[in-house]
């Protein structure tokens, strides 16, 4: 059984290099599943469609979930919609926005 | 939930945008030199001397075009989610390119015709080559909009550019002796291709594509760039109607188009910039969103000038502020952005357990662009106003000025480079 709590703090170690935020207050990541094999299936996005960040920050979410105790492998899948929008992050990263 | 279904990597490898980008770096600086070593020549110099025409060659075609070559191969991918259609083929073109432009330089600074012929057909195929490679990568996008609209017609109108060239070359070459009678419209129609054709319509449709993704911004309309598309094209028609035709009223009316695209331009890049999520944006993108009014300032000029002609002089320090000042300032503007996001995501992305994350913003001061831009600015007004009312004092001033600044943001951007690694990580990749 993954601890989805631990992934979701690993995640919070994944900062966008440009922006300076982490994926999970970005609002990045959408859905996170356990596959039957302790494979974690994870679902995330993008802030634009063409980001000059979608490989590496997809294979910086991808390493920081692997190193969760009971993780055997993982999945990032980028997904386009529903498409990100500004409501999704949280308030701590509105507030470094300076929103 | 859908799934994209989107292959991810999609960027070239690391060494061929850099190689472009890197070469397009260092011509910038051979530039300044040549500046340096022209600057008490140029007042009351001949716009069409050899030095002179080599010395905008090397910003246009060496330092501008490089670098722009390196960075459309490289957002090209990023922004239209499409592999280039040859890797291999950018790859080899770079030696082409920089052997012929190499040539080409020193046959323009000693005006060798025969050199001029061979060196100048090794450029033209080069950005022939380049051309085909994006436009071929282009034709892949599945989602055709406004903005890939502004890229695939910048190619096309560097395309044209370079045939013009090609008959530059053959008039000067004696081949076809009847072309020098339409020399000057030959001369004017390259510059306003190239310029306004290639670079602003390239400017433009990424910025559309840069300006939101560095200021997060969401919600803007994105009505209006088909218009501005359409607007564009009409511009280019119009003018070169107005330079191949006795009627003048083309080219007011042109101008008058040229000064609304600019215009409405510079609207639609500041309703994105009001629905940003980053309070505070980046120096670089600041002034990439206040420099088009740099633009619109010199069409007026050029629409007074029109109107009641003046000299060839103030036709060449027209084209040198929208040259400089627009053209040069907004690559420079990205190129602070764009470098430090290539040079991160080959030594920093992968995640270092126990390390902490390197961010973007640790690899440039963006607080320390703004003096350097300015002063660019400040030393390019200075130039064409000293030029224009022939103080020579001042107009070398000003011109070692404007390089001084060069050479500043040389050193910004070698410090984020760090030469010595970059070759290495060149070779390896």
């Amino acid at each position: 059984m993954i601890d989805l709590m631990a992934v979701q703090t690993a995640l919070e170690q994944v900062l966008d290099p440009e922006i300076g935020i982490d994926v999970v207050n970005l609002g990045l990541i959408y859905a996170m599943e356990e596959q039957p094999d302790q494979t974690l299936r994870i679902a995330m996005t993008m802030t634009t469609p063409g980001c000059p960040a979608h490989d590496s920050l997809s294979y910086a979410v991808q390493c920081a979930a692997e190193q969760v105790p009971g993780v055997n492998a993982v999945q990032v899948e980028v997904v386009w919609n529903p498409p990100w929008t500004p409501e999704r992050m949280s308030d701590f990263a509105k507030e470094r926005l300076a929103w | 939930m859908q799934a994209s279904g989107i292959t991810t990597n999609q960027s070239p490898p690391y060494s061929l945008p850099m190689r472009y980008l890197v070469v397009g770096i260092l011509f910038f600086g051979l530039f300044a030199l040549d500046l340096a070593r022209q600057a008490s020549g140029l007042v009351l110099g001949d716009p069409g001397a050899p030095s002179v025409v080599a010395l905008t060659h090397l910003l246009t075609l060496g330092a501008l075009l490089s670098f722009v070559m390196g960075a459309v191969y490289q957002l090209t991918t990023v922004t239209f989610l499409v592999p280039l259609s040859s890797e291999k083929v950018a790859k080899w073109n770079f030696w082409l390119y920089v052997l012929g432009f190499t040539g080409l330089f020193f046959s323009m600074a000693t005006w060798w015709s025969m050199g001029l012929v061979v060196f100048g057909t090794l450029v033209i195929s080069a950005i022939t080559i380049y051309a085909c490679v994006l436009l071929r990568t282009l034709m892949k996008v599945k989602m055709k909009d406004a903005v890939w609209g502004f890229i695939v017609s910048a190619h096309l109108y560097l395309l044209l550019a370079i045939s013009v060239a090609v008959l530059l070359i053959l008039a000067d070459a004696n081949i076809f002796p009847q072309l020098n009678a339409v020399m000057p419209q030959l001369i004017i129609t390259h510059i306003l291709l190239a310029v306004g054709g290639f670079f602003t319509m390239l400017i433009m449709g990424f910025s559309f594509k840069l300006v939101p993704m560095f200021t997060l911004a969401h919600g803007f309309s994105i009505r209006g760039r088909a218009r501005l598309l359409l607007t564009a094209h009409g511009t280019m028609v119009l003018l070169l109607i107005g330079i191949w035709t006795p009627y003048r009223l083309f080219l007011v009316i042109g101008l008058g188009l040229a000064i609304f695209a600019l215009v409405d331009y510079l609207l639609l890049l500041r309703a994105i910039v009001k629905k940003r999520m980053r309070k505070r944006v980046d120096v670089p993108i600041r002034y990439a969103v206040f420099l088009p009014l740099i633009g619109i300032v010199t069409l007026l000029l050029v629409l007074w000038q029109t109107l009641i002609p003046l000299s060839v002089l103030a036709w060449q320090e027209m084209i040198m502020l929208y040259l400089l000042g627009y053209v040069t300032l907004s690559v420079i503007g990205f190129s602070y952005k764009i470098i430090p996001f290539l040079v991160w995501t080959k030594r920093y992305s992968q995640p270092q357990p126990g390390r902490k994350m390197v961010m973007i913003a640790e690899l440039i001061q963006y607080k320390t662009t703004w003096p350097v831009m300015l002063l660019f600015a400040i030393a390019l007004m200075g130039l064409i106003v000293s030029d224009t009312i022939h103080v020579q004092a001042s107009t070398i001033g000003f011109a070692l000025l404007l390089c001084v600044s060069i050479f500043l943001y040389l050193y910004q951007i070698l410090r984020v480079l760090n030469l010595y690694l970059t070759f290495k990580e060149m070779i390896e990749s």
